[in-house]
């Protein structure tokens, strides 16, 4: 994750208000956002076309009429959307923007009509009646603008009576866009640093060595206990995958440390591994399944390589999902891992079994003063289950929060759980160029924290993952919510911590 | 000469309406379901996967969350059809059971309870901006037609009653190839082609999207089942 630089963007304080209102369109209103077309070297070396092609238009519809082969979901959706109209006010960058491009339903349009248009014989002889469009310069360019304005969070999907998933489509969107050379620098640049050197950020392994060894320092001095974070260590049982901005980010690093402490204090032998020393996957951001694949590979021939029994992702919502639901098709079943831990856990499920088996215990008075609330991450709780129990993902992180902090209060029902609002900055969107369009998306989350920071005093805005802890972080100050600290579940965790 | 001119057209369009359905499924199911993206919390057994897809068929779930006013047209209208619907199996008996009574006798309350849903999501349709945006024309006309085919259907039975046994015989007769002649009266013909229509666009619009629904993969994959049993089974191929 990069570390945005919040003084350098330009003071985009919005009023704070009720979500709930519903704004009357705004055509063209979030057409200026844009992010930075992928450099041709960035391009090249994925092996798609460095700048866009002349043929762009052939190539385009080819490459989106062997995705309706390919992808069952992407065919479904192009064929049951009924233009309902349930879905126009569900997302946040509409809700942020006003920009009717932004409704889920027009964001999939911008690829519906063109399905019409090249794939369907009542859009082929009267595109007029049914909205088919043919792919000009002009719709590409809004290809690239409203695809790089969807988070692929799915709140949309959750309010479709047809299950139309927008993410699908997104993803559908911007393949087609690489692969006419049209690639995203900031997601394209991350796979690349991903597949040469392990972690999006770049880091060497000696480097990684380095922080960890000095982290061991701060909380020897910290706590008196000598807590290990081990890298690539044979043999170990368990190998902790986790997003790379929990080496250095704050506050991803104090998660970080509370893995690490409550790991030693149950006595598991573990370690992270300098090859998949990062547990996001931008293969999904970019809709690339072969990069997906790629990336997912990392973690099996690591896991592989040092023999471990387990493996476990850290807090990332993304890595999450891909871990989750993905593993298994993407790099095949792991039969290596042990009986009892057949699939990748994530941490909180491994921490809230240590809990209830009475292995760790947890002190909330030692956080004390700290009434906390949380932001379930979209690709948790629509994406990904926890657990092996129903309703897990929302569950297990609830509960740890509350056996470790004092005060713990909801924010309203229909932005948390299932429904919950993306943080504004998922999807591939977490980067500088686009800082305008994340402010505006996290206009719903703003609001909805408001509401509980006036009732309820909060004063911590936890979540599990990287991204929404990079982003929201960074855009609270610009609505003006200066005094909510946003932290990560295992810091409140490891704070809890009777560590001896 | 008319009358199986019209017979003709019923059959061709209503097999048409079938073949082109069950077309479009070949083409949903044959494609691959690369990656399990069910909607989550999802429902972990195959029994779980009917039950969420009943809720979602039936009881529009996802638009009651989404908005009451288009929830509760949608209920109207579509309940409003089936029942009009079931009431036309009359034409299929040569006597009318005595369990399909009740759908003749309150066919006209269902015509209003549909009437009003097509209202409502049509002036829906033109007076939210959000909603004006995303319609094409095609979207208005499907309403009209579905209107159209109501109302002149409710003139049929309250203005211009037909010898029912004669329309049950042509239509019979239209479904087994052994065409028959219809019974006189424009408003019939009227009533008739409109139902045309609407079997020739239902296999090629968004009308399919009740059956598009079952194959949804967001709705009808479950949660958490490991792929290596999964393939097996011939659910997600990679
Ligand atoms: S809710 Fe679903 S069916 Fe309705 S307009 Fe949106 S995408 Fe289309
Ligand atoms: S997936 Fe999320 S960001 Fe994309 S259209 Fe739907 S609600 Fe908006």
């Amino acid at each position: 994750m990069n570390t945005p630089d919040v003084q350098g963007v330009a003071d985009q304080a919005q009023v704070v208000g009720r979500y709930k209102v519903i704004p009357l369109i705004q055509e063209g209103a979030g057409e200026s956002f844009n992010t930075a077309v992928a450099e041709s070297d960035v391009q090249e070396s994925l092996g798609l076309p460095g700048t866009l092609v002349d043929d762009w238009h052939d190539k385009a519809i080819a490459r989106l009429g062997q995705l309706l082969k390919e992808r069952r979901g992407l065919r479904v959706f192009m064929d049951t959307c009924t233009k309902c109209g349930a879905c126009t006010d569900k997302c946040h960058y509409f809700l942020g923007t006003h920009d009717p491009n932004n409704m889920p339903v027009a964001r999939q349009d911008l690829i519906r009509s063109v399905y019409r248009r090249y794939f369907t014989w009542a859009g082929r002889w009267f595109p007029w009646l049914v909205g088919a469009r043919k792919l000009d310069k002009n719709l590409l360019q809004q290809w690239y603008t409203y695809f790089h304005q969807c988070s692929e969070c799915r709140r949309c999907t959750v309010f479709c009576p047809k299950g139309i998933d927008t993410s699908e489509v997104t993803m559908a969107g911007r393949e087609v866009l690489a692969s006419v050379g049209l690639g995203q620098q900031y997601s394209q640049e991350i796979i690349t640093k991903v597949k040469s050197v392990g972690n999006n950020l770049g880091m060497k392994p000696r480097a990684l060595a380095d922080v960890l060894e000095n982290l061991e320092e701060d909380i020897l001095d910290e706590t008196g206990i000598p807590v290990r974070l081990p890298l690539d260590e044979e043999g170990a049982d368990m190998l902790v995958v986790t997003p790379s901005a929990d080496f250095f980010a704050e506050p991803h690093v104090d998660g970080l440390i509370g893995y690490a402490k409550v790991l030693h204090q149950a006595g598991i032998h573990w370690t992270f591994s300098s090859e998949a020393s990062e547990a996001a996957n931008f293969g999904l951001f970019t809709g690339q399944h072969d990069h997906m694949r790629e990336i997912a590979l990392r973690i099996r021939h690591a896991a592989m390589g040092l023999g471990v029994n387990r493996i476990v992702i850290g807090e990332c919502g993304h890595a999450w999902r891909v871990a989750y639901s993905f593993l298994d098709s993407l790099v095949g079943p792991m039969q290596f891992l042990s009986k009892e831990h057949p699939r990748a856990e994530h941490i909180c499920e491994v921490t809230h079994q240590l809990l209830q088996q009475g292995i760790i215990q947890l002190d909330p008075t030692r956080n004390e003063g700290v009434i906390v609330t949380y932001h379930d991450s979209c690709n948790v709780a629509r994406g990904s289950g926890m657990g092996n129990v129903a309703n897990g993902q929302l569950t297990i992180p609830r509960e740890l929060l509350k056996a470790s902090v004092p005060g713990f209060v909801e924010m309203s029902k229909d932005t948390v759980g299932q429904t919950t609002f993306c943080c504004g900055g998922g999807g591939g969107l977490l980067t500088d160029d686009l800082m305008d369009i994340r402010i505006k998306g996290s206009l719903p989350r703003a609001q909805a924290l408001q509401a509980v920071v006036n009732s309820d005093q909060v004063t911590h805005l936890v979540a599990i993952c990287a991204i929404c802890k990079t982003q929201l972080s960074s855009v609270l100050p610009h609505h003006n919510l200066v005094d909510v600290r946003v932290t990560s579940l295992h810091h409140l965790v490891g704070d809890a911590l009777v560590l001896t | 000469m008319f009358d199986t001119l019209l017979g003709v057209s019923f059959t061709l369009l209503a097999l048409w309406a079938v073949l082109g359905t069950l077309y479009r499924i070949v083409t949903w199911v044959r494609t691959p379901s690369p990656l399990p993206i069910p909607l989550t919390p999802a429902p972990r057994t195959r029994l779980g996967v009917v039950g969420r897809l009943c809720l979602e068929i039936f009881l529009f779930r996802a638009l009651a969350r989404a908005n009451t006013v288009t929830w509760v047209a949608s209920i109207l209208f579509h309940y409003g059809l089936l029942f009009i619907l079931i009431m036309h199996m009359r034409f299929f008996f040569a006597y009318l059971p005595g369990w399909l009574i009740p759908f003749v006798v309150w066919s006209g309350w269902a015509v209003a309870a549909a009437v009003v849903g097509l209202c409502i999501l049509l002036l829906r349709r033109i007076i939210v901006d959000r909603v004006r945006y995303i319609s094409s024309p095609s979207d208005y006309l499907h309403l009209v037609l579905l209107l159209c085919i109501v109302l002149s259907g409710y003139a049929l039975k309250r203005h211009w009653p037909v010898n029912t046994s004669t329309v049950g015989e042509f239509l019979r007769g239209a479904l087994s190839f052994q065409w028959q002649p219809l019974p006189d009266g424009a408003v019939l013909v009227i009533h008739l082609v409109f139902v045309l229509l609407l079997f020739f666009v239902f296999p090629i619009s968004k009308l399919l999207h009740g059956v598009g629904i079952v194959f949804t993969p967001t709705l009808n994959q479950r949660e958490n089942v490991s792929v290596s049993v999964a393939t097996k089974k011939g659910e997600h191929s990679s």
